[in-house]
């Protein structure tokens, strides 16, 4: 008799959870509901957390940093997905000097959170006391296009440094070499701040990241600081007086939790919208579709993979050039991205003016073999690098370049040990991604200088001299001539291995409208036009 | 006094760890391998990076033994700050789970050791093994599936309702979940300690007296058989106290907690040593403390530990 009691019991329990499992979700419908007088709050995920909230005072200066000082420090302008610019803190700019300067028109209207108009004074300030070196400044070398500045960003004592205020909104920035100001824009808007210098005008360059004010910041962003949990949760309020207009709701809470647990969080009702852009896997799409949500895909590519390569420890082109044709493209782009995805043999997005071809190669396995007779590959076996979340891919990677000869063993690390181990030349390859812009070298002119040399090439002066031909030139024709001497030098040598492009899927608030989603992989985002229903 | 060679042995330790493990915070800078030297240069000459491993250690100590644990590398703050803002969330998330735990065990595996054929017995094993078998992070997903999104009971992440001065009804709501979680985890050692202890009492003689005099089965159970079982119980309860000062990784990373676990992983991930090293010392000195606690109390529960007879 007892048994059979709990047979039942058991047998009821089970039936009860079936069916609690079949029900049509319910988000958020037990969660406590909010007043007419209550403020209008949105829930913001973020799966990293940010550094200092000294804006140059960020030791990773991640996108999920940028983010955060995106929302209450202004920047220039706000830049679009397609690389397209709109007016910020400057109103408008122009090209000056013969292309050596770009004069930024400030907005009138842009004021600090105190209330202090935002002045031409204001951001010369910040510039001056940023490239000071006895500023303890950190990632100082955002500066090192500025004219009167060395290689780290660092004002050159005797030189005039490149910031002139015009008037009390006109600001002029010269530069070491002619650059538009869309390039400029493109490549740099997301670390050029303005501060509240006239609250630091006490306080010694030394002293500038230690000021008490960084632990409540006042910015003269969309959003204003008010309370935070170190490395957790962070809440803004609205600008009410931003120059583009007020964001349309009070407060903006912003938690920081698992990858994993934003999507949960935004079908439980917990959240309104998670950086960066609501971007989920095509293997979640589902999941989100049937929860109630609209899933879109970005309108441009926002990743951009490649297999990164040790030219130390494969010195031999012909042999780098093998493992290129060893990998089917194709095959690997659709595992992964599941058709969000096009294959690529350039860093070069294709919507850039100066787009040159993609330089892709075919998979042949028979050509790579052929390869690697002539080049006389001896069997050494290669580490392949990978995060744990790209377990799969270096796996079919191994399985292809086994196919065709190569030995491969895979090791899967953390990001940091693996950039770590690739620039250090503990790991032979490694798979990474990145996020692209329009620029004809956001990729590459980073990647092959004497201060970071992340692939080993064993002499950059190629590289670099095919870089400064692309950078110095303005002519457009002229240009996309030099990037095309430059794609073919890569292609030839292959010191990387571009395989695709990726565009996000981004899902969409049900609760917040006006996101501009895929614009947020430039790390700013719209807030004053965000409204909550 | 092995306390103080046993805490210096565990943060040079850690620190060794932390100093040859691949990867510094200066790796992080840049977007994928995109860092610039200079930039990479600074920060490591801002937090002597470059200083020989021992010069390094002996100045960690030297503000150590100042009281200052310095400030994080990742924030610029003070980690006695962040640790400050921490303990307090993982003291209300894993104390009110280990403390239903505790609450649940002891009568279930009481009862499971003095009635072996009962129903209790079935359920503490049923207990242990969902306990033992289930990991945390599987458990947090059924759970969040079943009552967040499924039923819509309740929430699946933060610690209080956006927008809410954050009231006490409000917190156990978003309690709920990850509390039952710990609870979950923490149940079947608690049920298994608790239910061998008692089953050992009961086969002492002084429990056959007890019964030989004639006293009620009640009496038995909780004068003698759970007096007697009181300390490997109250052991087994104690050393639950760094968990939960430490907090759980999983559970506050899933659930968007803000405590010691979800700090301590950031920390670690973002190569944050300064902070590594003082939720270290913190989790450090909850050990010792415990220790002490623990033979504080074994000296008021057990007779023989008070009169010098190593009743333990």
């Amino acid at each position: 008799m007892k048994q059979r009691t709990i047979a039942l019991a058991a047998a009821f329990t089970l039936t009860a959870s079936l069916t609690a499992c079949t029900q049509t979700p319910a988000p958020s419908g037990a969660q406590p509901q909010s007043t007419s007088n209550a403020p209008v709050v949105v829930s913001y995920g973020i799966s990293n957390a940010w550094d200092s909230l000294m804006p140059y005072n960020s030791p990773s200066g991640s996108n999920y940093s940028r983010m955060i000082y995106d929302k209450i420090y202004d920047r220039l302008a706000y830049v679009h997905a397609d690389g397209t610019l709109s007016p910020r803190g400057a109103k408008s700019w122009e090209s000056a000097d013969d292309g050596l300067s770009v004069r930024f028109h400030l907005d009138e209207k842009a004021a600090f959170h105190d209330g202090t108009p935002v002045t031409a004074q204001h951001w010369a300030d910040t510039i001056v006391r940023m490239t000071d070196p006895a500023c303890p400044t950190l990632g100082r070398s955002a500066f090192s296009v500025l004219a009167g500045t060395d290689s780290s960003g660092a004002a050159v004592a005797g030189e005039t440094l490149g910031v002139t205020v015009e008037d009390e909104y006109t600001l002029k920035l010269t530069f070491k070499s002619a650059t538009t100001p869309e390039d400029f824009l493109l490549d740099r808007n997301r670390e050029y701040y303005v501060l509240p210098t006239h609250l630091m005008e006490d306080v010694a360059p030394a002293d500038t990241m230690s000021m008490d004010l960084w632990a409540a910041p006042i910015g003269s962003g969309p959003c204003k600081f008010q309370s935070e949990v170190m490395g957790s949760a962070l809440i803004l309020t609205a600008n009410e007086n931003y120059q583009l207009g007020a964001p349309g709701f009070d407060e903006l809470d912003i938690t920081v939790m698992d990858k994993n647990s934003l999507l949960t969080a935004l079908i439980a009702g917990d959240l309104d919208y998670y950086a960066i852009g609501g971007s989920l896997s095509a293997a979640d799409q589902p999941t989100a579709e049937s929860a109630g949500f609209e899933v879109l895909e970005g309108t441009v590519p926002n990743t951009f993979f490649e297999l990164m390569l040790n030219n130390e420890s494969i010195s031999d082109a012909r042999i780098r050039r093998a493992i290129e044709l060893s990998l089917d493209k194709e095959l690997l782009c659709e595992q992964s991205t599941q058709g969000h995805g096009t294959v690529t043999g350039t860093s070069v997005l294709p919507t850039c003016a100066s787009y040159a071809g993609d330089y892709n190669t075919a998979y042949d396995v028979d050509a790579a073999k052929e390869l690697l007779t002539e080049a006389g590959y001896d069997g050494t076996t290669y580490s392949l690098a990978c995060t744990s979340n790209r377990q799969g891919l270096a796996a079919l990677m191994q399985q292809q370049l086994e196919e065709a000869g190569f030995s491969v063993q895979v090791e899967t690390v953390d990001s940091t040990t693996m950039f770590a181990g690739m620039a250090d030349g503990t790991y032979d390859m490694g798979i990474a991604s990145h996020t692209p812009n329009a620029l004809p070298l956001w990729f590459t002119e980073s990647r092959f200088t004497a201060e970071n040399n992340i692939f080993r090439v064993a002499d950059t002066a190629p590289y670099e001299e095919r870089i400064d031909a692309v950078k110095n030139e303005t002519d457009p024709e002229q240009r996309t001539a030099a990037l095309a001497e430059l794609e073919g030098y890569l292609a030839q040598e292959r010191p990387f291995i571009p395989l695709w492009f990726g565009t996000a899927l981004h899902v969409q608030s049900n609760t917040v409208s006006g996101i501009d989603y895929p614009s947020a992989s430039f790390s700013n985002e719209n807030v004053w036009e965000w409204v909550k229903e | 006094m092995t306390v103080i060679p046993v805490f210096f042995g565990i943060t040079l330790l850690v620190f060794v760890f932390l100093s040859v493990a691949p990867g510094t915070i200066a790796d992080l800078m840049g977007e994928g391998g995109s860092a610039i030297a200079s930039d990479q240069a600074a920060l490591e000459e801002r937090l002597c990076l470059n200083d020989p491993l021992p010069v390094r250690y002996v100045n960690w100590l030297g503000d150590l033994f100042q009281g200052d644990l310095g400030l994080s590398w990742q924030t610029g703050r003070p980690v006695s700050e962040s640790i400050a803002q921490r303990v307090g969330p993982s003291l209300i998330l894993t104390g009110t789970g280990v403390a239903l735990a505790i609450l649940l065990a002891i009568p279930l595996g009481t009862l499971a050791a003095w009635k072996p054929r009962s129903i209790w017995n079935k359920l503490a094993s049923v207990c242990s093994m969902v306990s033992f078998g289930v990991p945390g992070f599987l458990l947090s997903l059924v759970l969040v599936y079943v009552f967040s999104l499924t039923l819509g009971l309740l929430p699946a992440s933060r610690m209080y309702t956006t927008g809410t001065s954050g009231s006490l009804g409000d917190l156990l709501y978003h309690l709920a979940l990850p509390a039952a979680v710990i609870c979950i985890s923490n149940l079947g050692e608690l049920v298994k300690q608790t239910r061998a202890a008692c089953l050992e009492t009961m086969g002492e003689d002084y429990i056959r007296t007890a019964w030989a005099k004639g006293l009620k089965g009640r009496a038995v159970l909780v004068r003698h058989v759970f007096r007697g079982s009181l300390t490997p119980i109250l052991t087994t309860v104690l050393t639950h106290i760094p968990h939960i000062i430490g907090g759980s990784v999983v559970v506050e990373r899933l659930f968007g907690w803000p405590g010691m676990g979800s700090l301590m992983f950031t920390a670690i991930l973002s190569r944050d040593y300064a902070m590594v090293m003082g939720v270290t010392v913190v989790i450090a000195l909850t050990v010792f403390s415990t220790n002490l606690l623990l033979d504080l109390v074994y000296g008021l529960v057990d007779p023989r530990v008070r009169q010098g007879r190593g009743g333990v």
